[in-house]
Order: C-alpha cells, then sequence, then structure tokens
C-alpha cells in the first residue's frame, strides 16, 4: 500500500480551485433562468383555464421523470440539430457550458414552478384583495404586495435548490466540460489516475466550503427579511 | 350616487344573490344587516368586483358598469373611487403602518411621496394610531390594525367605502373603539355601506337600514322602522334572535 501523498492533494486542490468560476457561472445561470421558467409554469398552473393547467403540470411531471444526465445527453445531441434544422443556425463553436445551463433551466424550472406556486398560495387572498382595492393594478398587486410575501416563503427552498445545482451540476463533466469535477478528473487521468484518493478528498474540500457557505449565506438573508418584520409569526 | 340594480350571484348551485338592488344617496350611510348566509358579504364583493356577479349593474356617479363583464380597465377604474374595510383588516404585511396608507395614495394615484405621507400621516393622526406609524401589521393588536384599515380606506377619500363586518374579528373589548372611529367617518359626510352585526350601531348612525335574507332584501327603511316596528315576518325573528330581550321592542 502506497503513503498518502499530500503534495499531490495540495497540487490538485489548487490547481482545481480557479475552476470554482466556471461551476459557479452555471449554477447561478441555471437557477436564473429557472426561476423564470419556474414562474411561467407556476402562472400555467395556476390559471383557470383547464388547457394551460394541463399543460403546466404535463411540463412538471415531464423534466420531474427524467434524470439529468438522460436530459443533458438529449439536450446537448439534440438542441444543435434541431437549431441548425429550424433556424439553419450551426452551433457547433457553442461553448459546452450553454449546454449545461439550458438542461439544468429546464429541470430546474419544474421543481421552482412547484416552490413558487406553493408559496403564492401561502400568502392569504386577502393581501391581493386589499391590495386592488386600494387601487393597484392585478399585476402590481402581486409585484408589490403577494411576491415579497411568497418570495420569504419560497427563500429556504431556493437555498435548496442552488445546493442540490452545485452537486448535480457536476454531471456536466459527462459531456465533457470543465468545472470542478471535470476539471479535477482530467487532472487526475493526466496522472493515469493513480492518485486518485487525493484528487477525490481535494474536490470533497472544494465542494463542501461552496455549499456550507451557501447554506449560511441563506440563513442570514432569511433572517434579515424576517427581521424586518419582527413578530410577525406571533401575533 | 350609487346605485345597484338586480345583483345575481351562484355559486355552483347555490344561489346566493337573486336579483338584489340598492338606490344609495350621496353621504347616506346603508347599514345591510342579516343571518349569515343571506348574501351580505357576496353582495360587497360582487359591487368590488372581487366576486365576478352573474349578472346586474353597477353606476358611480355618472358612469355604469355590468358587474359581469366589466374589462379590467373599468373594474380599475371604478375601484379608484371605492375602498374597503375588511373583517380580517388585511393590512399588508409586508409593509409598516404608514406605508400601508400610503401604497394607494403613491402606487395607484400617483400622488408625489411628500404629499402622499403627509395625508397618511393625517389620517393615522385622525385614527388615532400616529404613533404605530413605523410598525408592522403585526406588531398591532386588532383594534388597532382595523383603525390602519380605516385609514388606509378614508385617505383615499373615495365616493363610497364599503365595510364588511368591521368588528367581527375584534375582541369583545375593541369593538367599542372601533365602532366609534366608523361613526366619525359617517360624520365626514362619505358614502357608506356596513355589512354589520351590531344592531346598536345600525341604530344610531344608519341613514337607512336593509335587511337581506335568502339572498334578496326583504325590507329596507329608516332604523326606526326597520328596527322598532319591521313589516316582514322574517325580519320580525331575526330582531328578535339577535337583539336581548330588554332591547327588542315589539
Amino acid at each position: 500500500m502506497r503513503a498518502f501523498r499530500w503534495d499531490m492533494f495540495t497540487e490538485f486542490f489548487v490547481k482545481i480551485l480557479p475552476y470554482i468560476s466556471v461551476t459557479l457561472t452555471y449554477v447561478v445561470g441555471s437557477v436564473l433562468f429557472g426561476f423564470f421558467i419556474g414562474i411561467g409554469i407556476a402562472m400555467l398552473r395556476l390559471s383557470k383555464k383547464r388547457a394551460l393547467q394541463v399543460i403546466g403540470s404535463l411540463y412538471v411531471t415531464i423534466f420531474r421523470s427524467v434524470p439529468s444526465v438522460v436530459l443533458l445527453f438529449v439536450i446537448y445531441y439534440g438542441l444543435p440539430m434541431w437549431v441548425e434544422n429550424s433556424f439553419g443556425i450551426i452551433l457547433e463553436d457553442t461553448d459546452t457550458i450553454v449546454y449545461v445551463i439550458v438542461t439544468f433551466s429546464l429541470l430546474l424550472g419544474s421543481s421552482m414552478s412547484e416552490i413558487i406556486r406553493t408559496s403564492y398560495l401561502a400568502v392569504p387572498k386577502g393581501q391581493y384583495e386589499a391590495a386592488v382595492m386600494v387601487g393597484l393594478t392585478p399585476f402590481t398587486a402581486i409585484r408589490r404586495i403577494v411576491f415579497p410575501q411568497g418570495f420569504v416563503v419560497a427563500l429556504p427552498n431556493f437555498g435548496n435548490i442552488f445546493i442540490f445545482m452545485i452537486k448535480e451540476g457536476a454531471l456536466a463533466y459527462t459531456i465533457g466540460l470543465h468545472d470542478i469535477l471535470g476539471r479535477g478528473m482530467y487532472l487526475g487521468g493526466l496522472k493515469a489516475n493513480v492518485y486518485n484518493l487525493e484528487l477525490y478528498l481535494a474536490l470533497t474540500f472544494i465542494y463542501w466550503p461552496c455549499t456550507f457557505i451557501l447554506e449560511k449565506a441563506f440563513k442570514m438573508w432569511e433572517k434579515s427579511l424576517r427581521n424586518k418584520r419582527k413578530k410577525e409569526k406571533i401575533c | 350616487m350609487l346605485e345597484i340594480k338586480n345583483v345575481k350571484k351562484s355559486f355552483r348551485d347555490l344561489e346566493v344573490l337573486k336579483d338584489v338592488s340598492l338606490d344609495i344617496g350621496d353621504g347616506e350611510v346603508v347599514v345591510i344587516l342579516g343571518p349569515s348566509g343571506s348574501g351580505k358579504t357576496t353582495l360587497l364583493r360582487c359591487i368590488s368586483f372581487l366576486e365576478k356577479a352573474d349578472g346586474g349593474s353597477l353606476t358611480l356617479g355618472d358612469k355604469e358598469v355590468s358587474l359581469k363583464k366589466a374589462t379590467k380597465k373599468q373594474i380599475n377604474e371604478f375601484r379608484k373611487n371605492m375602498a374597503f374595510v375588511f373583517q380580517n383588516y388585511n393590512l399588508f404585511a409586508n409593509k409598516t403602518v404608514l406605508e400601508n396608507v400610503m401604497e394607494g395614495l403613491t402606487v395607484a394615484r400617483k400622488i408625489p411621496k411628500q404629499e402622499a405621507m403627509e395625508r397618511a400621516l393625517e389620517a393615522l393622526e385622525w385614527v388615532g394610531v400616529i404613533n404605530k406609524k413605523d410598525a408592522y401589521p403585526s406588531e398591532l393588536s386588532g383594534g388597532q390594525q382595523q383603525r390602519v384599515g380605516i385609514a388606509r380606506a378614508v385617505v383615499l377619500n373615495p365616493e363610497v367605502i364599503l365595510f364588511d363586518e368591521p368588528t367581527s374579528a375584534l375582541d369583545p373589548e375593541l369593538v367599542g373603539e372601533v365602532l366609534d372611529l366608523i361613526k366619525k367617518v359617517a360624520k365626514r359626510g362619505i358614502t357608506m355601506i356596513v355589512v354589520t352585526h351590531e344592531i346598536s350601531f345600525a341604530e344610531e348612525v344608519a341613514s337607512r337600514v336593509v335587511f337581506m335574507d335568502g339572498g334578496v332584501v326583504v325590507e329596507e327603511g329608516t332604523p326606526d322602522k326597520i328596527l322598532v316596528s319591521p313589516k316582514e315576518e322574517r325580519t320580525k325573528e331575526f330582531l328578535s334572535r339577535v337583539l336581548p330581550k330588554d332591547m327588542y321592542y315589539i
């Protein structure tokens, strides 16, 4: 049995660290676009028209039942073909990260829509009614009164989505993206995978603070929003 | 002038309002009484478009609108001439007391912030909760919340204020002070429609009492006429149930 090589561990750690930026790019990108898709789908599901409701739930069911890896490859191979055939645009030079963001935006859209829908429903209807009765339009009433209150309800779940995305996004290595994991596996390969223990331990110590800091940040954000409205829950 | 014509509303198979009409003059205080399920609250919600009526129309000033087919724009226009005081206050939980009162002025009516704040502070002073202006609704008692609810309505200077059981959610010892405040609103000459169970309030403040039961207006008239010498059997029966024996005049 060989000895644990701390120098290898350090080397991997230092070389992989800058690739956090790649991981953060697709995490933030996917969560952001996923949020907007989520709002759209939640609106469909909350609509009074039956047909729109069905489209919304169909979206949620489809994207909830497909494993991320499968969807990642469907998008990776399918999107360029579809875009070329329907718009005549060739996507050959497109950065791999784009496919990752598209995939996870679609995927997160379905879970986000559920979070948004339930948070919206958690705000008492009277808040909306009072808002339109002081003369706000329905849209403004939702934007200024319902949304901010629903957001506080949704925040812990959004935090979980971020953490899920950091971990699940690591699958991007399968289509060759050099994010934290992708870069790590590449560097490991250069050493003929001899120092894989050192490599994966280094990866562990890169991922761990990422999720830890994120978790704390969301807790603090939530606390500050709640503090603003002090005893809200007590009365 | 406020004219409510032929309002109909059903929830599935349940006919809640069967052709209700009311004519209300400027500055009138109309109190609607009736057993629960008689359609009083639904009537208020229909004329404020919170429920879509199955038929009927509303005239406010010189404008008329169909309660069933009103467009979003019409609804918004009509709502700017009315205000609503809710049973559960419904103060905006994410806004301070002052912001609650200012919202309708600055956002809906585009009144400059400085002027809106002055008017809002004046309204809060008038309802007696100026010392709570920076508090959030959850930090207030029910009575204080409803005072803010009334300030939020009065500050808009509406042609009519609709009160939907404004004291029903309050602790008994707080009912009196809120009723006193509503009386003060009545003295300002604002047209008011008040749905309530407080008979003594109706007797003291109403210019007209409307008794509703089973989705129709059973009878209406001055408080003396309805509360002291009602003609209809249903009105008599209702009053005998809600008035304590020694207060029952008949």
